[in-house]
């Protein structure tokens, strides 16, 4: 209530703090420490490229009225101050552009580019970052504790080391940050992502980077605050003008061109199914490839490279929501969640609570980084060619010995790479605990159920037992399959599955998720364990659906079982 | 000048884009372990990979069983600036890997494509009016082959479905092969036909199954293909479908014909896909259960005959 009351008192728009005087970077500060001697330069930069693009009268009028169309579009049903000054704008854009001038719709267009480029661009306060960086872990870990938050603001977060941990090249990544632009690729599958991977560089000493944030994560004021002073650009998804994701893209190559490391979430949106995102749209990561060749093309040799990453939960903080947007039919077309776990502080309370006892509730694993062409790069950055020759990375960006900037080819490379990216997720997924127990439980489910549907299935809630010892020897046995893939180095297990005995992963399991999701998962009554909650068993045991054939155990209904699980629908 | 166009791979087809490409005035390179001479002053013949570093576009014209060995070595003297174009109709492994993967994956090159389509090698020779495809993601790569063998006798179009360009033109081989079966049985047009439209159908399955699109089966590299290769134009599957009803065993069929066939592998490793991802491919069943010398020709026609018929 009193938080509620808090939160209503804070200003809606993101606070920027006085400066009394300029802060000059040191020469070992990181790029983004730079950003706001740039910004101004960034801002005209991106412009400037919306300038070329849209040279031809005809061609400004088309996106100036596409743009007007899509804004009066979105803005007439809003009865704020704000929603109806827009209105008015563009409403006056769409009637004069036609009677415009050749330099009227020029100078229009410049207008309007500029007006959404400040709207995306971010900002970065290297006081913010010094102090987020001690706070943030204390924060999280006294939102599970309030009456110590002081205590656990100054605290660094030593709880938080024990929670998150991270696995990979980051020694190979912290060389390379030094050599070119890194663009971070991870899995996405809850908001708390953009936190914990922020933490876990500034814990690992890796440079901050970028990012694009949905606009409707700065309707929190704190979240907004610490976001729009940190380098994050907001992207707002509810404008559809194609003339604002020009600009955004214009936006990102620049910041990649000029050296800035930024992370993208390349399937889009948080995982709805739970499953390792398989169809990767990558969206602005393309825009890695752009740069690369834009400042080849004018003699610039950065290395772009591209890290994919996975970040493994014990326990996802939206799981209810997010699975129950995954079956709706329409809501696999909804983008923006708002009312969803992550906006209820008592869902925040309850989930670190539950993760607090869990050994690494949260593993981010880093996997090899790849030029933009999907070559292997060495601890140097040279790219590698499959028989280990050092590759000119310029030579795919050129034809006959010239450097080019060609959008049709650069987005054929981002392509290639999005499958690179998703082979590489698949093999940097760290299986956790309570994504093996609800495999195992599923699988029995579906064996239960021979030829049902999906949403069949899913109705059985609490209609099927398995005996304990029988839910021990499956998981035995289907770890034992997870190893095996383990060592030909196409998963990873973590540390707790890795050590622990099968009852005790299922008893981690079982705790992990009782007092945490609203409804139980499962239950042990009369020594067998019931499956109470199939959608969310779907949710977590979605994680191993790809390796559900080669896990399977030697029951024949098993097998079966696993073949169906196998070919579900569940990429998003 | 334009760079040089190169050729891997010395049987009839890699002959045949020699000679149609010297006709549109490039310079060509034949590469081949044992090198025959061409009687055309713009072709020139190599056994040395080395020697195809200078061109820019290679077309690759091996049976698909080579192609990843020969990546390999062929890699080393490839970089980023290469464009690669396969022939072949064929899949690697049971995960139906298609060629363009294997491109990918074992050399430095990415501007990739897959040529597919009623193309065949005597007909390029002699310049016979006709049409192809090239499934490809790069626009440049779709352009250089236009520009190395296109002209006004040959229509090249292009897609971006390169998936399904690979296994559309993979299952093209499967079906003729049962097409040759099915002749040499004596079947008529009717049960021709059901077969021709049912195995497509059950190449769009496997097209979507990998992500491909079913307008891919219906264009040249599918149905097109197919009236080509059923008009009898002299491909080696059809043939060895005649062979295997009449009982020759496979292997002296195979070495009779003188030909790598395609189709022969395909079957089995369609079969195991479809098992593995619950999708349904009686047709690729049943001819690798013919292929093995598992059934007779009365179980393969039963096989196929007695499966439901559903709403199309």
């Amino acid at each position: 209530m009193l938080a509620t009351l808090a939160m209503s008192l804070l200003p809606k728009r993101p606070l920027h703090l006085p400066r009394l005087r300029t802060y000059v970077p040191e020469p070992s500060d990181p790029k983004i420490f730079w950003f706001n001697s740039e910004r101004s330069d960034i801002l005209q930069d991106v412009v400037r490229r919306i300038m070329e693009r849209y040279e031809a009268d005809d061609a400004i009028e088309l996106v100036i009225g596409d743009a007007a169309y899509h804004e009066i579009r979105r803005l007439e049903h809003r009865t704020d101050e704000a929603g109806r000054k827009g209105l008015e704008y563009w409403r006056g854009v769409i009637r004069r552009v036609g009677r415009m001038s050749s330099e009227g719709k020029h100078e229009t267009l410049r207008e309007i580019s500029m007006r959404m480029a400040k709207d995306v661009a971010g900002n970065f306060d290297p006081r913010v970052y010094k102090f987020a960086a001690r706070a943030v872990p204390g924060l999280l870990t006294g939102v599970m504790n309030p009456s110590n938050l002081m205590r656990n603001v100054l605290d660094s977060g030593t709880r938080l080391d024990e929670l998150v941990s991270v696995e990979g090249p980051v020694e190979k990544l912290r060389a390379l940050q030094r050599k070119g632009t890194m663009l971070l690729l991870p899995t996405h599958s809850s908001n708390l992502d953009s936190l914990a991977i922020a933490w876990v560089l500034f814990r690992e000493a890796l440079a901050p980077v970028v990012y694009g944030a949905g606009k409707n994560l700065f309707t929190n004021p704190i979240i907004s605050f610490f976001m729009h002073n940190l380098g994050a650009y907001r992207v707002d998804r509810r404008v559809r003008a194609r003339l604002y994701k020009d600009v955004l893209k214009a936006y990102s190559s620049i910041m990649v061109e000029r050296g800035y490391h930024s992370l993208f979430f390349p399937g889009g949106t948080r995982s709805r199914s739970g499953a390792i995102e398989q169809r990767l749209k990558l969206g602005l990561a393309g825009t890695g490839v752009e740069a690369f060749a834009r400042n080849r093309a004018r003699g610039v040799n950065r290395p772009v490279f591209f890290v994919p990453a996975t970040i493994n939960y014990a326990l996802v903080l939206e799981a209810e929501t997010l699975v129950e947007d995954h079956l709706k039919e329409a809501g696999r077309a909804r983008y923006i969640i708002e009312d969803d776990e992550f906006s209820r502080l008592e869902r925040w309370i309850a989930f670190f609570k539950r993760v607090q006892s869990a050994e690494s509730a949260c593993v981010i694993r880093f996997g090899e980084p790849l030029d933009p062409f999907c070559n292997p790069v060495d601890e140097d950055g040279r790219s590698m060619a499959p028989d280990g020759r050092v590759l000119d990375p310029g030579s795919y960006v050129s034809r006959r010995g010239t450097a080019t900037v060609d959008g049709a080819r650069d987005a054929a490379y981002t392509r290639d790479l999005g499958r690179a990216i998703a082979k590489a997720y698949v093999k940097e997924t760290v299986v956790m605990a309570t994504q093996l127990v609800a495999h195992v439980l599923f699988r029995r489910l579906c064996r239960a159920t021979p030829g049902l549907d999906l949403f069949a299935r899913l109705r059985h809630r609490g209609d099927i037992a398995v005996p304990m010892d029988e839910l021990v020897a499956d998981v035995a046995q289907t770890r034992d399959g997870l190893r095996k893939l383990e060592l030909e180095g196409r998963v990873h297990l973590s540390a707790a599955i890795r050590r622990a005995e099968p009852d005790q992963i299922i008893t981690r399991a079982l705790d992990a998720w009782s007092g945490y999701h609203q409804k139980p998962i499962a239950r042990v009554l009369g020594g067998s364990v019931i499956a109470e909650d199939p959608n969310l068993l779907l949710y977590y045991q979605n994680r191993l659906r790809l390796f559900a054939p080669e896990i399977a155990g030697s029951h024949p209904g098993d097998r079966q079982a696993a073949l169906e699980i196998a070919a579900m629908e569940g990429a998003r | 000048m334009s760079a040089p166009v190169a050729i891997v791979g010395g049987g009839a087809f890699g002959r045949a884009l020699a000679t149609a490409a010297a006709r549109v005035d490039r310079a060509v390179i034949n590469w081949s372990r044992s090198p025959r001479e061409f009687d055309h002053p713009k072709i020139t013949t190599t056994s040395d990979f080395a020697a195809l570093r200078e061109a820019e576009l290679v077309f690759l014209a091996v049976p698909s069983p080579h192609v990843p060995g020969l990546c390999h070595e062929l890699g080393r003297h490839l970089d980023g600036g290469h464009l690669v174009a396969h022939v072949s109709r064929g899949v690697v492994g049971d995960d139906l890997e298609t060629l363009t993967e294997v491109v990918r994956e074992t050399t430095p090159v990415r501007r990739v494509g897959a040529l597919a389509g009623p193309l065949v090698a005597r007909g390029l020779s002699e310049g016979e009016p006709g049409g192809a495809i090239v499934g490809t993601l790069f626009p440049e790569v779709a352009d250089a082959v236009r520009g190395a063998l296109g002209g006004p006798s040959l229509r090249i179009y292009d897609t971006d479905d390169v998936i399904g360009v690979e296994l559309a033109s993979a299952f093209v081989s499967l079906i003729t092969l049962a097409m040759g079966y099915a002749k040499a049985g004596g079947f008529g047009p009717g049960t021709l036909s059901v077969l021709a439209t049912r195995g497509m159908a059950e190449a769009t399955r496997v097209v979507q199954a990998r992500g491909g699109s079913e307008r891919t089966t219906a264009g040249l590299a599918g149905f097109g293909d197919l009236l080509a290769a059923m008009a009898e134009d002299g491909r080696p599957e059809l043939a060895l479908g005649r062979a295997l009803w009449e009982g020759e065993p496979l292997d002296e069929a195979a070495s009779r014909l003188g030909a790598y066939v395609e189709g022969v592998r395909i079957a089995e490793q369609i079969e195991h896909f479809g098992t593995r991802n619950q999708v349904q491919t009686p047709l690729a069943a049943a001819m690798a259960a013919v292929v093995a010398g598992k059934i007779s020709q009365r179980e393969a026609a039963a096989l196929l005959m007695r499966r439901p018929a559903r709403v199309e």
